[in-house]
């Protein structure tokens, strides 16, 4: 797509359209030995995402 | 088909009963976002996605929230053992009791009943993505929402790990997504 | 439950979510071939484990052989077990 008809700025997305959701695809590499795997819920490092509850006050 | 293992798939621990957060989990075993739906969901949107990424996603997604389903109930079950008609109402759990002692059932945090509304199956593969992803979202609040109303560190332990899980399937879905965009944009992607 | 049952159980347990995590990432990535590789890595190592725990605890699913009587239904369920 021609900057030109590119219809967003980033251009870091080429070839992405307006009126659409993307999310990165995800490359596997490292990973959780299984059991550690298994008591964080997730075996990739990259997706783990520990829920922090913050103090309100 | 399906078949059945005879273990959990992830450790269930309880510290104690506690019928004031049973009550709440009901949320998650019958509820509008709950693992049930979940399920439902993913199963029945499975038979007219177009490319095999999506049947084989949404049929083990699916099958996992079953697996899900179970662990939600061991929960309740575990929290509920033993305890009393008294203590239930005083919980605030005497309708349930009246209409199923301490048995499960599927409805939600409320006593409302689960209904097939709470899913949507529209044909359209990319239509129905987005609402996967959406209910991956809902779930994941709801475990915060619950992680926030327990001390409890097995039934914290459990629902993080569940939480967890929705932060995975989003990424998986949301991969889906792309796929099926390219194959209706006539891209082939290998 | 017996102690060494457990820990079987739990390892079982490690190795099934592994491979499921590892079968979803295959789901929109069917080409990945290290994903590939491991999974089958991972599945060898799980059936080892799973005859052994069969073999003394009984089946963990209807469609493996049991001792007489039928095992399969034997207490504990999963719900009942204390983790």
């Amino acid at each position: 797509m021609s900057e030109s008809t590119r219809h967003y700025h980033d251009d870091m997305y080429p070839d992405m359209e307006l009126a659409r959701a993307y999310v990165p695809i995800q490359i596997y590499d490292m990973s959780y030995r299984p059991a550690v795997a298994l008591s964080k819920g997730t075996f990739f490092p990259e997706l783990y995402r520990p829920y922090m509850v913050k103090n309100p006050y | 088909m399906w078949i059945y293992e005879k273990k959990l798939q992830y450790p269930v621990r309880v510290s104690a009963t506690d019928l004031r957060m049973a009550k709440f989990l009901f949320a998650q075993y019958g509820g509008p976002d709950s693992e049930l739906s979940a399920g439902v969901r993913y199963l029945t949107q499975r038979y007219t996605m177009p490319i095999s990424e999506a049947k084989g996603l949404l049929t083990d997604i699916g099958t996992e929230e079953l697996a899900h389903w179970e662990i939600i109930a061991t929960l309740i079950y575990k929290l509920v053992k033993g305890k009393s008609p008294e203590e239930l109402e005083k919980a605030g759990l005497g309708a349930h009791f009246a209409q199923h002692d301490t048995a499960l059932y599927p409805h939600d945090a409320a006593g409302v009943p689960w209904t097939a509304a709470y899913i949507q199956v529209t044909g359209d593969p990319i239509t129905d993505l987005y609402e996967d992803m959406a209910a991956e979202q809902k779930a994941r609040t709801t475990y915060e929402h619950l992680i926030r109303l327990t001390d409890d560190p097995g039934i914290k332990d459990a629902l993080s790990f569940l939480r967890q899980r929705e932060v995975n399937h989003f990424q998986r879905f949301g991969e889906a997504l792309r796929r099926v965009q390219e194959y209706l944009d006539g891209k082939k992607y290998y | 439950m017996h102690e060494y049952q457990y820990k079987l159980l739990r390892d079982i347990m490690a190795l099934d979510f592994t491979i499921l995590e590892l079968a979803l990432y295959l789901d929109t990535h069917p080409r990945d071939k290290k994903a590939l590789k491991d999974h089958n890595e991972y599945v060898r190592e799980r059936k080892k484990l799973k005859e052994i725990y069969e073999e003394k605890y009984g089946p963990l699913t209807l469609a493996e052989t049991s001792e007489y009587p039928w095992r399969y239904i034997a207490d504990p369920w999963p719900w009942e077990i204390k983790y």
